[in-house]
């Protein structure tokens, strides 16, 4: 019973990290980035080259959020600016991003299955259960990006500029808000947390060029019951990863592969606001 | 308006044919004749090739044609060739069961087809909503597969089932002439006036709805009979292949679907078959030299057409071909003839228009509150008032049942409550926009012709040639001279012969009630003269009944035959233009002073 | 009336015409404002007062003419280059973010959190009853304390032109009078010139020195404020 709380607390934290830097994007820019899956593939190779420089694994994750954010960077000025005005075009034009950064690292690294150092290891006991431990750093890891986030949007000056925009646009420019930079680096910011989110989930996953794509559904799907809201979103990753859980523990678990995405088709069908107002 | 060109319309259609025949009779001979000079593996590739092109139609009718980005016809596709392929391998194979499996193949992906539809549109519902269920939708059928144990094969398939006796040549022209069959029928749906909504729809889905048709009932037509066409494909995959795969169900198919479509040019369905087929035979002969440089390439060119070329390879073909797209075209286009009225004919008694204590509010903010009004047939209502008054919200109340938080409107009677825009268009409500809302890559034609669709059933498979519309209508075409560019596309008139069309449109819904938002922004003044002309003679002589939202207050003093005043959400003042233009209370209003 | 002879122009168009999409909502309107005036441009709805407004701030692109500031061209400038060049602007529509307290308001005015307090100091001596409540949210004011937070907002980095877009509309007359107090004070401490765009013609006239009559985007008649000047803008304005 204790194991099942842990998986579905552990579960949303993992959600909610991998879906951050999508719904930062998605926020701010109102523009879905289905390159997603392509950027958590980026960060989990960083994660191998660190390993494989011979690097402390946990280098990785600045790494990760570097590389991520200056990729974001030239995404932004090269492919999405060009497509805010068309937002639908702007999925395909970063899904087929996300075809050729499968195919360059493809080329690169080959394949096959990459195998990377373990960040944490073992297991704790919690009241007598034994439990891994990286699933609990995940969690500390999701509460600390939560809290960053909720930093940087409540406490910084681009945070309540990033605010501006997307409460109310036409006013943010009006002010002389420079709205073009504030959203460079808001994709800049959400690659980057998107990448560092890969190489959080290698010790859960195998690295292969296409692991990114099993997390893009679930990600979007979760975005867009969020809306804009970070709250909304952790709320939506404990609703529906703990629903996730249940399924995948009591009836198949490849049935709890598309709870997640059932559930938030039907959320939004309900409220085309999904959770954005919690 | 510099270049002008005059076409007669008999002749063009009459090549068009000639081209379409030459083109299908073409594609015949190479799909039957192909396997006469084909090695085995180019058939073997571009049956598959072919298959999947008729895949790439049904989407570029939904994405090219109507708007709609979906990458669900994966699933129907592969619900086709799994429905085959369950059927043939676990109840058995015989001829009736092979005619069994067909039916199955078809049938079964249009009732999910129907149920897909009615989730994805609904009054209100968003493209990207639609886009979000197409991407569910595969997932959900792939993990089906997966979980379904022997029964699917679960992730290794089905194979070793007995479909269809042919041979390889034989799979290849049964593929090629189902893939011209429904290539033609494509083509001559799409250039008829059926087919002519779809773009109506993607270009301007509200105005469509404010033309009384139901755009949401369309659309769900539409997905269920494509998603028969995709099953059919599927059914023809599972025969010709032999085996079925999880992969053929899911989102990533769906994925390159809409890339080859893309590649090839969305909505012009011979770019489309052209695109599928050419990248996926390259792709198969190309993937065992260049395994992954090939899809970088394909991933590279679909970002860079998408951002710079997004209508694809086809729209540059067709920037050097095509003619008649690109200038005012004089003459031509179908013959306007006057059709005696269908609709509305009888007149009920008691006004047209009944408004009473109408309210219309934003949580607590109050935008409309206690309107009472009564409009009858022949008066011409204006309503004036300041910014942020609530006229335009009014508007909407009157042609959106859903719209207003309380009160009751009834038109000729009818209480209006719950109503989507259609159904009041039907009781004989027509509006017109503030923004001129027509149909930019139509004709004008076809745009009138739109406005007619509700009223006469338009041909699934032919263009008519004459073009019927009541006596308002053609008045008004005459009077603006658009009578003479019914062949020209939209895109390509003036501000204000925009207006005049719409205006056109609207009556040619033979509405009894005209609902105007500022109809004169932004136009020149003679033409204002021209459109207060045509409106004082629709009420005063021909009897319909108008309310005109309107801040030229010059203009709303000549036409009107009464001005209703609004202030703040309520109605300050309704009478004679006499007696509102030397009332005090809207001198008040006016200089600001006083607040009522 | 002051005199003209030594005034400098601060604002100068010059056959402007701009609009949305197809339709021009400004036709080729010409006119100069001087420095350190107060100019009213009056008329009724739709006859494109805010599109001019938002074409000097390059909101909307101006398909054809020259806007001069200073003598300077700022044709094609940003928005955000125009506000550091000293152009403040009180918005109509939307003008505050509703759901952000008054000091984020506030804050989004400046371009940098250095220059708050200072500039937070001086809008306080034009309306005190901000100073205690900038943790409400803007949301919540009544109407007439939004209209004079926006009004605050604008003055925040003591602009050299001040652009405000019928800020008396829908207000108490002492409110109007408020308002219409701290845009004389600000002109007689720094010098402002404003533009003033209004439908209130008591108001217009009582603050301006120059008005003029929009219509269909074109200026219709124009004139200084004197005692027959009401009578004249009514014909112009009313039903």
């Amino acid at each position: 019973m204790l194991t099942l709380l842990l998986d579905i607390i552990t579960t949303a934290a993992i959600l909610f990290i991998v879906s951050a830097g999508l719904l930062a994007i998605f926020g701010v820019l109102k523009i879905v980035n289905f390159a997603h899956g392509a950027w958590l593939t980026v960060g989990a190779y960083c994660a191998v080259v660190t390993a494989g420089l011979g690097l402390n694994p946990w280098l990785a994750l600045p790494l990760a959020f570097v590389a991520g954010a200056v990729l974001g960077a030239l995404t932004e000025r090269l492919i999405v600016r060009p497509l805010y005005a068309r937002p639908l075009d702007a999925i395909l034009a970063t899904w087929g991003l996300s075809i050729v950064i499968g195919q360059l690292i493809t080329l690169w690294f080959g394949r096959d299955v990459q195998f990377t150092v373990s960040l944490l290891s073992g297991t704790v006991d919690i009241f007598g259960t034994a439990y891994s431990l990286y699933r609990l750093f995940a969690l500390a890891a999701a509460l600390v990006i939560g809290i960053g986030v909720t930093f940087v949007l409540e406490g910084t000056r681009l945070g309540l500029s990033a605010r501006a925009i997307i409460m109310n646009e036409a006013l943010a420019r009006a002010l002389g808000l420079d709205t073009a930079r504030i959203r460079l680096v808001t994709f800049m910011i959400g690659t980057g947390l998107t990448a560092l989110a890969g190489v959080l989930l290698t010790p859960l996953t195998s690295v292969d060029p296409n692991m990114g794509l099993a997390w893009l559904i679930g990600a979007f799907m979760l975005v867009m019951v969020a809306g804009s809201s970070f709250g909304a979103l952790a709320v939506a990753c404990l609703l529906f990863g703990g629903a996730q859980v249940i399924v995948s523990t009591f009836i198949s678990p490849i049935l709890g592969g598309i709870t997640i995405a059932v559930l938030s088709a039907l959320v939004l069908r309900i409220s085309s606001k999904g959770f954005s107002r919690v | 308006m510099s270049d002008t060109l005059t076409a007669s319309p008999r002749p063009f259609a009459q090549r068009r044919a000639l081209i379409l025949g030459g083109l299908a009779v073409a594609a015949l001979a190479l799909v039957l004749l192909g396997p006469l000079f084909l090695d085995r593996f180019s058939l073997n590739v571009l049956t598959r090739s072919m298959i999947y092109a008729i895949l790439a139609i049904t989407l570029d009718l939904l994405w090219g044609f109507t708007g709609i980005l979906t990458f669900g016809q994966a699933a129907f596709f592969g619900i086709g060739a799994y429905a085959t392929a369950m059927l043939l391998t676990h109840v058995g194979s015989s001829p009736a069961l092979i005619g069994g499996a067909l039916v199955l193949a078809i049938l079964v992906p249009m009732i999910l087809g129907i149920a897909v539809g009615w989730l994805s549109f609904y009054y209100g519902s968003t493209p990207i909503y639609a886009t979000v269920i197409s991407l569910v939708f595969p997932i959900v059928v792939t993990q089906l597969v997966y979980s379904g144990g022997t029964l699917t094969g679960s992730s290794s398939g089905l194979v070793g089932y007995m479909g269809l006796p042919f041979g390889l040549e034989g799979f290849f022209r049964l593929s090629g002439l189902c893939l011209v069959l429904v290539a033609i029928g494509a083509l001559v749906f799409v250039r008829s006036d059926a087919g002519r909504v779809l773009t109506a729809i993607r270009d301007n889905e509200t105005r469509c709805a404010y033309l009384g048709l139901n755009t949401q009932r369309i659309k769900i037509v539409l997905t269920t009979v494509l998603a028969g066409v995709a099953g059919l494909a599927g059914f023809l995959y599972a025969n010709a292949s032999g085996v079925v795969a999880p992969e053929n169900t899911g989102f990533v198919f769906g994925t390159e679907l809409v890339v080859w479509t893309a590649l090839g040019g969305r909505g012009t369905i011979l770019g489309p078959i052209l695109g599928t087929i050419g990248i996926d035979y390259l792709s198969a002969n190309l993937s065992g030299e260049l395994p992954f440089l090939w899809q970088l390439i394909i991933g590279a060119l679909f970002v860079v057409m998408i951002i710079f070329l997004p209508n694809g390879l086809a729209a540059l073909v067709a920037r050097f071909t095509r003619r008649g797209r690109n200038e005012v075209v004089t003459g031509g286009g179908p013959t306007l003839t006057v059709s005696a009225a269908t609709h509305h004919t009888q007149q009920g008694g008691g006004p047209l228009l009944s408004i009473s204590k109408l309210e219309k509010s934003y949580g607590s903010h109050k935008v409309l509150e206690d309107i009472t009004l009564d409009v009858a047939p022949g008066e011409l209502v204006s309503l004036v008032g300041p910014n942020g008054a609530g006229k335009t919200t009014m508007m909407r109340c009157l042609t959106d049942g859903k719209e207003r938080s309380g009160g009751t409107v009834r038109i000729a009677g009818q209480d209006i409550a719950g109503m989507t825009p259609d159904r009041i268009v039907a009781l004989g409500v027509g509006r017109k926009f503030q923004v001129a809302s027509v149909f930019e890559s139509l004709t004008v034609a076809d745009c009138l012709r739109m406005a007619r669709s509700a009223l006469d059933t338009p041909s699934c498979i032919a263009t008519a040639h004459d073009l019927g519309l009541p006596q308002a209508a053609v008045e008004i075409l005459q009077l603006t001279g658009l009578d003479r560019l019914l062949a020209t596309e939209v895109s390509l008139l003036s501000h204000g012969q925009k207006q005049s069309l719409e205006l056109a449109m609207v009556v040619s819904l033979e509405p009894r009630l005209i609902l105007l938002d500022e109809p004169t922004a932004g136009l020149t003044k003679a033409e204002r003269t021209t459109i207060g002309g045509i409106l004082r003679k629709l009420t005063a002589e021909m009897g319909f009944a108008a309310i005109l939202v309107e801040h030229d207050l010059d203009f709303v003093r000549d036409i009107s035959s009464r001005i209703v005043v609004l202030h703040q959400g309520r109605l300050v003042l309704d009478g004679s233009v006499d007696e509102v233009v030397n009332s005090e209370i809207v001198k008040t209003i006016y200089s600001g002073g006083e607040n009522a | 009336m002051r005199d003209t002879v030594t005034q400098a122009d601060k604002l100068v168009l010059e056959g402007v015409t701009s609009g949305y999409g197809p339709i021009a909502i400004i036709r080729d309107l010409s006119l100069t404002i001087r420095k350190g005036e107060i100019f009213a441009l009056m008329g009724k709805n739709g006859m494109g007062k805010t599109t001019l407004l938002k074409t000097i701030l390059g909101l909307v692109a101006a398909r054809s003419g020259d806007i001069r500031l200073d003598g300077a061209s700022i044709v094609g400038m940003s928005p955000k280059s125009l506000v550091t060049a000293g152009v403040g602007y009180a918005p109509q529509e939307q003008p505050l973010f509703q759901d952000l307290s008054i000091r984020d308001n506030l804050r989004l005015a400046v371009q940098s959190d250095r220059d708050l307090d200072a500039a937070l100091d001086k809008v306080f001596g034009h309306f005190p009853f901000l100073q205690g409540r900038l943790a409400q949210k803007a949301g919540t004011l009544s109407g007439g304390e939004q209209k004079m937070l926006i009004m605050a907002r604008a003055l925040m980095l003591g602009p050299d032109l001040l652009l405000i877009d019928e800020i008396s509309e829908g207000l108490q007359p002492t409110v109007v009078a408020r308002i219409a107090e701290a845009l004389r004070a600000e002109r007689a401490a720094n010098g402002t010139t404003i533009l003033l765009v209004e439908q209130n013609l008591n108001f217009a006239l009582s603050v301006a020195d120059r008005w003029a009559v929009l219509k269909l985007g074109e200026i219709d008649d124009s004139g200084t404020t004197q005692s027959d000047s009401r009578a004249r803008v009514l014909e112009h304005l009313k039903i």
